[in-house]
């Protein structure tokens, strides 16, 4: 076809009709679904004629709206794992390093000249590089990415769950939700859940009125990590079948409302609840924790997940009016994501009550840090309940896009196939739920792995390997690159010892 | 006198287009005429030897009924070779286009009645292609019906597939009188010089008139790819009013010569055996030149297709 057209193109002049491929006969662009692991996920509307048509500010909001997601969550407590100061150095630095090596992303695609790569995307560039082991490699690290959301997303949204479910029905039943938890006490509750059990937040709050037996039986239907767990399978596993879901990609709207939500949310409560900050640089305290901490590897973990649009950030640029202005969007955009981590980080750590309660008290997901009663708090759960429900089905379809149409060849090869598939993500999810529902670990085990090939390892060594064919390739370069890419096996090891 | 082949059909069936993509011309001009003016082209390839193109419109108003079939019927009609009817498969008035058709046929049958005729139902990309089969094979039925006594073969085809190139290229298969014997004498000069594959091609517009492969290619399409890129590179020739003549083609895998062969005729020779010197395969080509052209001569001035 290709010759065709090259050839009817020849005969005729450009102002003539008769020979230009209608569009039944050229092949539809394929669905293109844009992602970000804890993000957001939508179908692209991709341009044939190579040249997008969205201005820079739309370019530079649709990269912002992909990278937000669910990550916000936990960077409260990953700024409390490194300690105040390290941490915000620590999501500056890890925004301006993941910055540079999308730079890289970006630059990789323009630096093979010799193929067309007009409708490539960065795995095709890997594989062009890597043959069919960077295929592989890379497939294997985008479903580590993509199994890891949807496993955080299942903790998650089984959380907000039981916690929409407490809330409506101590609203119905007007039960005044007294909790053994340790608590402040105004008008503004803040909950430390792990403060009895040491580590794990404690699943099934106590409530003294246990002769209620309604209240009893409805504790045991209603377990945050016995039975919610389960009661999503029956939601979300015939969600996860469809073949085509771009009926959710429809609600993409969800995401960018919760995170200004969630915004809204941070700042009202701190400042209802004011700041209280001390400087201890090394000692912990009884309620503060040290200004530079050996933990904040587990902030790079989860700010490698935070900060990663790598595996689509070619397709999003590519629908970019001025081309030229390519790399300062994408700096701008990351600026821009940077300093709403940053805001969303310092607020709620600063804000933290901490005389009553220790900063080590900020949890994985710091909308558990409201109680269940918290009618902002309770809207911030709904609006997120939504927003994952409705992306949970397209990154299933995506990891299932991606593992089947590898394997199999065939995205749909038969129902038995996608059920099988659907199951054990599912299961997954569940059994995360019931026995490890900390996303914070989740999401640093699987952002370092996923980012150690996509942010880390392949830009650079892309990078190094066509200097070194255009014999450009100079002792800095490679001693910076090289650098990089140590720096994020570092990452990755260093999760398991922390 | 010069043969001629008719290429005729409704106005805006696709005739051409078609003719420019097959004869590599340039469009005249916008197929999509807005007067009521009848037109006819003479184009004078030479195709298959001494045979004229000559493209009829044919319907789309009453005057052509008039005005061509009644005064000017004996002058288009006689002489003609093959009658190429196109039909546009989305018409929507079946019933006059075969009207037309028949009275076409009617002054064949007059005027030459031994010429060949040969359908074809265009635009079939179109159609939705579960459907395409059946369409065609419904078309088929009724235009042999229609044709009788005289022989139609029907084609379907599109230019945004292989199928216009397919057909055109049986077309050609069946005007070479002596095409079978064509064939052996090819698969004897590819054994003899161990080359891969062989093909003839019609040199106006590189349908492949033959060809011998020794062994599968994984390409079914190759033949209106090659086609289409020489048709290609024949146009920019054009452009520096040079023409093109030959070429080889080389790299570690192959080496393939295009080159003249008979006064009608191309010759693509593929040898994946690259150690083989080229000049042995020239000379190889320019001894079996001779032998072909011999064998065109040896036909009877009736079958004047491939004959000076």
């Amino acid at each position: 076809m290709n010759k065709r057209i090259h050839y009817y193109n020849r005969l005729s002049t450009p102002a003539d009709k008769a020979l230009i491929a209608p569009d039944h006969v050229v092949p539809a662009p394929g669905e293109c679904y844009v992602y970000s692991p804890l993000g957001s996920a939508y179908k692209l509307q991709s341009y044939t004629e190579g040249n997008g048509k969205n201005t820079s500010l739309v370019t530079i909001f649709m990269i912002w709206n992909t990278m937000m997601g669910t990550s916000i969550l936990s960077i409260p407590w990953g700024m409390k794992q490194a300690g105040f100061t390290t941490g915000m150095c620590v999501i500056i630095l890890m925004g301006l390093l993941t910055l540079y090596c999308c730079y890289r992303v970006v630059k990789s695609r323009t630096m093979i000249s010799s193929l067309d790569t007009a409708t490539w995307e960065y795995p095709d560039v890997c594989r062009h590089y890597f043959g069919s082991f960077g295929q592989w490699s890379s497939l294997l690290f985008s479903l580590v990415s993509l199994i890891g959301a949807m496993i955080v997303y299942w903790v998650l949204m089984s959380n907000f769950l039981f916690n929409t479910g407490k809330f409506i029905f101590n609203f119905i039943h007007h039960i005044n939700d007294t909790d053994t938890v340790l608590s402040t006490n105004n008008s503004n509750p803040v909950i430390c859940p792990s403060a009895g059990s040491g580590g794990h937040p404690d699943n099934s709050s106590m409530i003294f009125n246990a002769n209620e037996t309604g209240i009893q039986q409805f504790e045991t239907w209603w377990d945050k990590s016995k039975t919610v767990p389960f009661y999503l399978v029956g939601l979300l596993l015939p969600l996860l079948n469809f073949k085509s879901p771009s009926f959710f990609s429809k609600f993409n709207i969800l995401g960018t409302v919760s995170v200004l939500y969630l915004i809204f949310l941070v700042t009202f409560k701190a400042v209802h609840l004011g700041f209280h900050l001390e400087f201890h640089w090394f000692i912990p305290t009884e309620f503060f924790v040290p200004e530079i901490r050996f933990q904040f590897p587990q902030l790079t973990g989860v700010l490698t997940l935070a900060f990663f649009i790598h595996n689509c950030i070619i397709t999003l640029l590519k629908n970019n009016k001025n081309q030229e202005n390519n790399v300062r969007d994408l700096c701008i955009a990351y600026i821009l994501v940077t300093l709403t981590y940053l805001y969303i980080g310092v607020l709620v750590f600063a804000s933290f009550p901490s005389p009553p309660l220790s900063k080590d008290c900020i949890e994985q997901n710091f909308l558990d840090n409201f109680p269940s009663s918290d009618t902002l708090s309770f809207i911030a759960r709904i609006f997120l309940l939504f927003q994952m429900m409705t992306v949970y089905p397209l990154l299933g379809y995506l990891a299932r896009v991606q593992l089947l149409g590898h394997i199999f060849g065939d995205i749909y090869p038969s129902i038995f196939h996608v059920l099988i598939l659907n199951l054990i993500i599912v299961g997954a999810g569940v059994i995360m739920a019931c026995f490890y529902p900390n996303i914070g670990g989740i999401i640093r085990y699987s952002g370092a792995a996923c980012g150690l090939a996509f942010v880390f390892i392949y830009p650079s060594l892309i990078y190094i390997i066509s200097l070194h064919q255009e014999d450009r390739l100079t002792w800095p370069k490679l001693i910076f690159h090289v650098f990089i890419i140590i720096l994020g096996l570092a990452n990755l090891i260093v999760q398991f010892f922390m | 006198m010069k043969k001629k082949v008719l290429l005729m059909g409704k106005s805006g069936s696709g005739k051409t287009s078609m003719r420019s993509i097959i004869f590599a011309n340039y469009i005249a001009r916008d197929t999509r005429r807005l007067g009521a003016t009848i037109d006819v082209e003479h184009s004078h390839v030479r195709f298959l030897g001494n045979l004229v193109l000559n493209l009829w419109d044919c319907g789309g108003q009453d005057t052509f009924m008039e005005n061509y079939f009644t005064s000017q019927r004996d002058n288009i009609f006689r002489n003609v070779e093959v009658l190429i009817y196109v039909f546009d498969v989305e018409s929507r008035e079946l019933e006059k286009d075969m009207h037309y058709y028949q009275s076409c046929l009617e002054a064949i049958l007059q005027n030459s009645p031994d010429a060949k005729i040969f359908c074809l139902v265009h635009k079939m990309d179109l159609v939705q292609e579960d459907q395409r089969d059946l369409i065609f094979k419904e078309r088929e039925e009724d235009l042999r019906r229609l044709s009788r006594p005289l022989e139609c073969a029907c084609f379907r085809t599109s230019i945004w597939d292989e199928t216009l190139y397919k057909a055109w290229s049986s077309i050609v298969y069946q005007l070479i009188p002596n095409v079978q014997q064509l064939e052996m004498n090819l698969r004897n000069f590819a054994q003899i010089i161990e080359a891969d594959e062989v093909l003839l091609f019609e040199r106006a517009t590189f349908l492949v008139i033959s060809h011998y492969q020794c062994r599968e290619q994984r390409d079914v399409h190759r033949f209106e790819k090659i086609s289409n890129i020489i048709k290609q590179f024949k146009l920019s020739c054009s452009k520096l009013a040079a023409s093109f003549q030959s070429m080889e083609v080389r790299n570690s895998n192959f080496a393939a010569f295009i080159d003249i062969f008979t006064s009608n005729t191309y010759v693509m020779v593929v040898m994946s055996d690259p150690s083989i010197p080229s000049a042995a395969t020239l000379i190889n080509i320019r001894n079996a030149r001779k032998h072909f052209e011999k064998l065109e001569r040896v036909d009877g001035p009736k079958h004047s297709l491939l004959m000076r």
